[in-house]
């Protein structure tokens, strides 16, 4: 067959260059519907508990089989006893649940080796900090587990005065009598600025004749010059960029801690959502090295595009957005743990960060106090309109960050411009779809784009985005309920490290989408237990092409599982974030297991 | 001691001439050292000829200049020219078509690069579509009101009257922001770029259109043995009027004689940074005004510096200046 002759052509053309790495050799096993695959002995029986499938044909089984990786049968337990072996082990779930594990469908891995190294100095329910007497001993406590040495810089991450009881700014001088020799930097939530100690402010040069340069803040020691703490934008950016980097063997080394955040959550298949060019070299040497034991999806973003061609076709050429032919074929298949996606493409910015392109203004005013403030697009139409259609052409999958209405309709002009149609079972996916309108819902339909939500944000952020949107648009934040009647198949994600790596979250936040201050943000849009927990498995399978692979437990699917000590279907609606992940199994191997 | 690399945003809507503008300034100024931040879609479209090595996310070119795109991230490419600071002479943004070059601009200041000046360059064909567009109209004109001085471009694209009709529109946008027209990103060398370092660029000779700017551009020079004080200096720069497009050179300090300082102005943005000692040079202020044939004349320009109120051309300023701009002294 001509396609394959050229498949395996081009494999061994690109042999030892990264696009031909990024091919993975072989196809995937189909799933059956039937229970019980032939000729097979189970490794592991799991029965007895809860076993919920997520495949709305048969809700829940009463036994599992899983062999080499996969399941082997799921039904009723005497079906799947014929299974058993000599050496077969059998596991009795008692009072556990067994579930298909977690798919993060857009998050930041690569932050996840950051922030390992990193002290959580986050308020509840992120992180521990609650005032200003929690941070030494966090600090302390974090020096020491990560072994810091004298002089070297502790960062910790997730600052923000909004957490504190006292409501103001911690000071320099409350660290350093604890900190005297090593530089500190606690960064602002917003990653916009931070918190200095005074070693800190001597290692980056700042003292009193630091003029604050336009745009930024660097708050002074009352009736002084000198920095107090608090540093914000024009004042904190250039720091950051200046701060020493971990080497990359240092990094690589953390890459276990960095999938224990997600393993430890249920989740075994991850997103690299916004992938740089150094970045995925980076990812291609842990994948080498047999680093990874969880699947990472990555997806190079377009502005890298032209790195990417000269790093890896370096003898393509084409214009500024144009990519060479054989790019199809680099993406679609693991290898070593390791897949690209699709292309990643940004519209705007955030709600939060009143960076998203929206129709109409905020009623609260621009980041820097605009009057009669939409936002703005990142690109202008014209510029991506043609990259859409180059990525579309290729057949490469899109995957598109909207936050705001305006940029969604410039997707979605750009898409049918394109000639995009959802009977070409692109999967185009809409990563927030957050500030919609009910018409653009429609639009997803005749495009097929699929929505990758973020309904955790009626938690974090529900209360400004009523301040910001008024309470007509702040409701119909990702609208699933919605759009799960227009016939359009959710996922729901993190975010990653915007949020929590935290399933229960997101899956409670689509079924209360109630606020920190108690508020239920657009209760029409709630969604029953059963379509949450989709969003985090079945659904964000389809998306990544994988469902014949994970999602649901069903026979050839992989194993990849997790064991729960409640189950999230039943347990009363307060206690879904109590839930806790007591195994996580990937192919069938524990990766992780919760200690008491 | 050396001043910081001072710096240029071009801003202005896609299509509208900016990196046509970048390629006319990087073949044209032989005499300095550029170095180029490109902020746009992951390319960096400098002219062929020009490129003597492609590396990565820079480009070297053959007259010493440098070209970098900031697709790695903005900090990371200001931060990487500010350590180079000592080989260049100057630095030009380039923003992308939806940036705010306001935005731009503060991302250099905050790593203490002085800003000479936001240059928005204008479309004359397309520009009045691109206001209205419904995605991108708010920004068009958010660009317009950030700019320092405008380059109307590609004015043989539309008729005399259009011209007169977008000059009145802009400037009804933006009072009192210079607007200076041209073909083919054209715009005299001298206009765009400052002082530096004792090296005034020499006039361009432009090997596009060499004999157009004679006619539509002037220079006046003001000269002063006699130090000038901080408040003749502010007064000379916020009276030069909008017709004016460039003023720049040195200024010998009243209280600071000793030291070297270096006056740029573009529109009505100015800055009088020290930089050396006088070493050798005749101790003097040497100021050169740039603008439309007409703007201003030596005698108003002394009389400026005097603080002799007489002067037409400060009472226009003061009509035509807008809210955005201090009142001329």
């Amino acid at each position: 067959m001509a396609g394959d002759t050229d498949r395996r052509d081009f494999i061994k053309k690109s042999a030892g260059t990264a696009l031909g790495a990024a091919v993975a050799a072989n196809l995937p096993a189909c799933a059956s519907v039937g229970a019980v695959a032939p000729g097979k002995t189970a490794e592991t029986i799991y029965k007895g508990g809860t076993i919920v499938t997520m495949d709305d044909k048969r809700r829940q089984v009463a036994a599992v089989a899983v062999a080499d990786g996969r399941i082997i049968a799921a039904g009723d337990e005497s079906e799947v006893m014929k299974t058993r072996g000599g050496t077969t082990k059998i596991v009795d779930l008692g009072t556990m649940t067994l579930m298909p594990s977690f798919i993060d469908s857009h998050g930041h891995f690569m932050n996840a080796p950051q922030i390992v190294r990193w002290a959580n100095v986050s308020g509840p329910p992120v992180g521990p900090i609650a005032k200003i007497a929690d941070f030494v001993p966090v600090l302390q406590e974090h020096v020491r587990k990560q072994g810091i040495k004298k002089g070297e810089w502790i960062i910790g991450f997730g600052y923000d005065r909004s957490n504190l009881a006292e409501g103001r700014e911690l000071l320099a001088s409350e660290l350093d009598p604890a900190f005297p020799d090593n530089p500190v930097m606690l960064i602002h939530s917003s990653n916009h600025g931070a918190i200095l100690n005074s070693a800190a402010f001597k290692a980056v040069g700042y003292d009193e004749n630091t003029k604050t340069p336009p745009g930024g803040i660097i708050n002074r020691v009352e009736g002084t010059n000198r920095p107090a703490g608090f540093i914000m934008e024009t004042a904190f950016l250039p720091l950051f960029g200046d701060m020493p980097q971990p080497s990359e063997r240092e990094l690589l080394d953390t890459l276990d801690a960095a999938q224990q955040i997600y393993a430890s959550a249920g989740v075994t298949t991850c997103s690299e959502g916004a992938t740089h060019a150094k970045d995925l070299a980076f990812l291609r040497k842990a994948a080498a090295e047999g680093l990874l034991y969880l699947d990472v999806f990555s997806l190079p973003l377009i502005l890298d595009v032209p790195a990417f061609i000269r790093e890896y076709a370096p003898d393509f050429r084409g214009g500024a957005m144009e990519l060479p032919n054989e790019t199809p074929q680099a993406f679609g298949a693991y290898r070593n743990h390791l897949k690209l996606q699709g292309i990643k493409v940004a519209l705007d910015g955030s709600p939060q960060g009143k960076t998203a392109f929206w129709t109409r203004p905020l009623l609260t005013g621009g980041p820097s106090g605009e009057a009669n403030w939409r936002g703005q697009p990142l690109f202008p139409p014209e510029t991506a309109f043609k990259a859409l259609k180059e990525v579309y052409d290729k057949g490469v999958q899109v995957w598109c960050h909207c936050n705001g209405d305006a940029a969604i309709d410039m997707m979605i002009d750009g898409s049918r411009a394109a000639g995009v149609k959802a009977a070409q079972d692109r999967r185009t996916v809409i990563i927030h779809s957050q500030c919609m309108r009910p018409d653009q819902l429609d639009a997803y339909a005749e495009l097929g784009f699929s929505p990758s939500f973020f309904t955790s944000h009626t938690f974090f952020w529900g209360e400004e985005h009523v301040a910001n949107l008024g309470p007509e648009r702040a409701a119909f934040i990702s609208p699933m309920k919605s759009a799960i009647a227009k016939g359009l198949t959710c996922s729901n994600h993190t975010d990653f490290s915007v949020t929590p790596m935290d399933p229960m979250r997101v899956m409670s936040s689509a079924c209360t989408r109630r606020s920190r201050g108690g508020r239920v943000i657009g209760p029409n849009e709630r969604v029953d237990r059963w379509e949450s927990l989709k969003a985090l498995t079945v659904n964000a399978a389809w998306q990544l092409r994988e469902e014949k692979d994970k999602g649901t437990i069903e026979v050839g699917k992989l194993a990849d599982l997790v064991i729960l000590d409640g189950n999230p279907l039943t347990v009363d609606e307060d206690r879904i974030l109590g839930i806790k992940v007591l195994e996580t199994l990937k192919g069938g191997k524990s990766v992780y297991r919760r200690t008491t | 001691m050396r001043a910081a690399l001072p710096f240029t945003v071009i801003g202005g809507y896609l299509g509208a001439g900016k990196t046509t503008l970048l390629n006319h300034l990087l073949a044209n100024t032989a005499a300095l050292r550029i170095a180029v931040l490109v902020n746009d879609f992951g390319s960096v479209n400098i002219d062929a000829e020009l490129i003597r090595k492609h590396d990565g996310d820079t480009i070297e070119l053959v007259n010493g200049c440098m070209c970098c795109s900031l697709v790695s991230g903005f900090a990371a490419a200001v931060g990487a020219i500010r350590r180079r600071a000592a080989e260049f002479d100057h630095l030009v943004i380039e923003a992308s078509g939806v940036a705010d070059p306001e935005k731009i601009a503060q991302y250099g200041q905050m790593y203490e690069l002085p800003l000479e000046g936001i240059v928005v360059v204008v479309d004359a064909e397309q520009v009045r579509a691109q206001a209205t567009n419904k995605y991108v109209g708010d920004t068009v004109i958010r660009q317009f009101e950030q700019a320092d001085l405008f380059v109307l471009n590609k004015i043989d694209l539309v008729t005399a009257d259009e011209r007169r009709s977008l000059r009145a529109w802009l400037s009804g946008l933006a009072p009192g922001t210079p607007l200076i027209e041209t073909t083919g990103s054209n715009v005299p060398i001298d206009v765009l770029l400052g002082a530096h370092q004792g090296r005034v660029p020499r006039s361009s000779t432009d090997h596009r259109a060499p004999d157009i700017h004679a006619d539509l551009y002037k220079s006046w020079t003001i000269e002063r043995v006699t130090p000038l004080s901080r408040d003749a200096v502010q007064r000379f720069a916020q009276g030069l009027g909008p017709d004016v497009y460039r003023a720049k050179g040195f200024v010998l300090l009243q209280g600071d004689t000793g030291t070297k300082y270096v006056f740029q102005q573009v529109g009505a943005r100015w800055t009088l940074e020290p930089t050396a000692a006088w070493g050798a040079e005749p101790r003097r202020t040497r100021v050169v005004v740039i603008g439309r044939a007409g703007a201003t004349s030596e005698r108003a320009l002394q009389a400026l510096v005097d603080g002799r109120s007489a002067n037409p051309v400060v009472s226009i300023v003061a009509e035509g200046a807008g809210d955005r701009r201090p009142p001329a002294g």
